[in-house]
């Protein structure tokens, strides 16, 4: 989809060089953005520590927004439980690994296993829900997600109620390459974990971009645009839309696997919630709907402010002692959603179509009359 | 011989509006049918039941010898009917191309797919220097070519056309036209539903007149052109 334009405009010799370089930045951001990230760990000795596990985190979710772009932006299927799967995933892949369960499989087993199944579980709720579109489906996916939450909290037997299920040992346990423990070196050095989920958002990015140019992307386009004809094509819409359900929550489940695997833990249900959901699906429209970078650039920007910006900024003004009496007016979280709500009203009263608009949305909100 | 598309009895609506109301028309292997009628006779409907996006609710479609009750949209188009909705309804926020390309959805053989393509641009040259460009900045009757032109990429045996003059200048009009009766002249049967009843007369092999619900007349493409029920209340000729 993506112009290689800068290999013709090289190719004339006349372009500056700095008008070079954008263009190349332009094109290949992704290759860029992939070789810093993976050279940061080794220059960034903060990677090492918390600011490591925060970025993982990061990562993390930005494969979870990816998967929710196939849904929303890609299909348009408003979907408001992505945090649904997300838990599903996380709980599989811990009820696959952890001690208590008789199972005890490798991480790579586990997270497969729990990818298919939470395909399957989207498919369940996709199945009942086909006919429905906009609010309605919104309504139903938002339900869903809260089911599934108290669910996880109710069922203690199996899923350890609020306390959530631990410990999900870390990928590689028990294996031993070359006189180095992996699941030690995992569990010990969070760069480990920076480098696994760093190589699965790769792996996601190059698969969604294949299939936006596959015919099944193309078919999700065409329902999402006009149902009645994408059928004149011979499209099925029932199962183009089901493979949309299938797809966003198979890549929601692998981001929860990998989610669990680096906190060893499932965490307690409430991190599977609403506002999760709603997080995610802001950095998608945030960023752009339907566009892999914009998707890319919501996250990092709205849950690196979260996660990494909000409580750096909270130490720091602790260790500056301006707030000894601790009044959350003078945290810098005690103001994080308002920050958060202000940005994103500016956004869309600015930029309606998102930070990176896939082109095709961008001809929708700025299109001279027809 | 048999036709290619039998129609008996049919009936189709809209919850309590019967928009259908026992209708039976035959098209034969690369006949060009036109089928005229004022606003809110059924025509729109007769095609959407055809191709299956509204349900029959009495009545019998037979395509190919084949009985159509049951099959969805996408089944029947891949048996090979062709739909060019009103209303054109392109993808306006997908390139020419990738509109094209939908239209050989069911086409896997990417060889195929391209010399379709090729062949639909060669009938309406403008699509093939617009390939780059969306939909949706196509003018009117460049949209009413690109709905043609996809359709024909899945290759049918029948083209169901729904008011392919519809809001176009008399020129493009003449011109569509024309490309239909190319059409038809490569044996491609078409069923034409047409509010320019003078246009799409001249054009037809056979036509048939419907009237809220039910075929009122029926006759080859001449007769009905000179028939006086006809120029009264469908040529203005009163």
């Amino acid at each position: 989809m993506m112009g290689r334009n800068w290999q013709k405009t090289d190719a004339t010799g006349a372009m500056p060089v700095r008008a070079l370089v954008a263009a190349f930045l332009r094109e290949r951001w992704d290759l860029v953005a992939l070789v810093l990230l993976a050279l940061a760990p080794l220059v960034i000795p903060a990677l090492g520590g918390a600011l490591g596990g925060q970025v993982t985190t990061l990562f993390i979710y930005c494969i979870l927004a990816l998967g929710l772009n196939v849904m929303v932006g890609y299909t348009g299927l408003v979907h408001l439980g992505i945090a649904a799967f997300f838990g599903i995933g996380a709980y599989l892949c811990a009820i696959l690994t952890v001690p208590m369960y008789p199972f005890q499989m490798r991480f790579v087993t586990a997270a497969l296993v729990s990818v298919l199944a939470t395909a399957g579980v989207g498919l369940a709720l996709g199945a009942p829900t086909l006919r429905l579109r906009g609010d309605y489906l919104a309504i139903v996916t938002l339900g869903f997600g809260e089911v599934v939450k108290v669910t996880l909290r109710n069922l203690e037997q199996i899923t350890g109620g609020m306390k959530g299920l631990n410990p999900v040992p870390p990928p590689g346990a028990g294996l031993v390459v070359g006189g180095l423990d992996l699941g030690r070196a995992f569990a010990v050095d969070p760069r480990w974990f920076y480098y696994l989920t760093l190589l699965a958002l790769a792996g996601v990015v190059v698969a969604m971009r294949r299939l936006e140019n596959s015919r099944l992307g193309r078919a999700w386009v065409a329902v999402r645009e006009d149902e009645l004809a994408a059928a004149a094509m011979g499209i099925s819409a029932t199962r183009v839309k089901l493979s949309a359900f299938a797809m966003s929550s198979a890549v929601a489940a692998l981001a929860g696997c990998l989610y669990a695997a680096s906190l060893s833990t499932t965490a307690d249900p409430n991190a599977y919630d609403f506002n999760r959901s709603i997080m995610v699906l802001c950095a998608v429209i945030l960023g752009g709907l339907g566009s892999i970078p914009g998707t890319l650039l919501g996250v990092a920007l709205l849950v690196g402010f979260d996660t990494v910006l909000a409580p750096w900024a909270d130490s720091w003004i602790q260790q500056m002692e301006v707030n000894p009496s601790g009044s959350s007016l003078l945290s810098f979280s005690g103001w994080r959603l308002a920050i958060f709500g202000l940005a994103l009203v500016l956004v869309m009263r600015y930029r309606p179509e998102g930070l990176i608009p896939s082109r095709r949305m961008a001809a929708e909100l700025h299109k001279a009359h027809p | 011989m048999m036709p290619l598309l039998e129609v008996r009895d049919l009936e189709a609506g809209y919850g309590p509006i019967r928009a259908l109301d026992g209708v039976s028309l035959d098209v034969a292997e690369g006949e060009l049918v036109a089928i005229i009628g004022a606003n809110g006779a059924g025509k729109t409907t007769l095609l959407m039941a055809i191709s299956g996006v509204v349900p029959v609710r009495a009545g019998v479609i037979r395509f190919a010898d084949r009985p159509l009750a049951g099959l969805a949209p996408h089944e029947i188009m891949r048996l090979g009917i062709g739909h060019a909705p009103e209303g054109r309804r392109i993808f306006p926020r997908l390139t020419v191309r990738e509109n094209l390309e939908l239209g050989g959805f069911t086409q896997t053989d990417r060889r195929r797919l391209e010399q379709d393509i090729a062949e639909a641009c060669g009938l309406f040259p403008v699509l093939g220097d617009r390939l780059g460009q969306m939909g949706g900045t196509l003018s009117g009757g460049e949209q009413q070519m690109l709905a043609i032109g996809r359709a024909l990429v899945g290759r049918p045996r029948l083209l169901l056309l729904d008011e392919p003059s519809l809001g176009l200048a008399p020129l493009i009009v003449a011109k569509v036209f024309e490309v239909i009766a190319a059409l038809s002249a490569r044996g491609i049967a078409v069923v034409l539903v047409e509010q320019n009843a003078r246009a799409a007369l001249k054009l037809a092999a056979r036509g048939y007149v419907l009237e809220t619900g039910r075929i009122t007349l029926t006759g080859t493409g001449p007769e009905l052109a000179a028939d006086r029920r006809v120029r009264d209340a469908y040529l203005g000729e009163g």
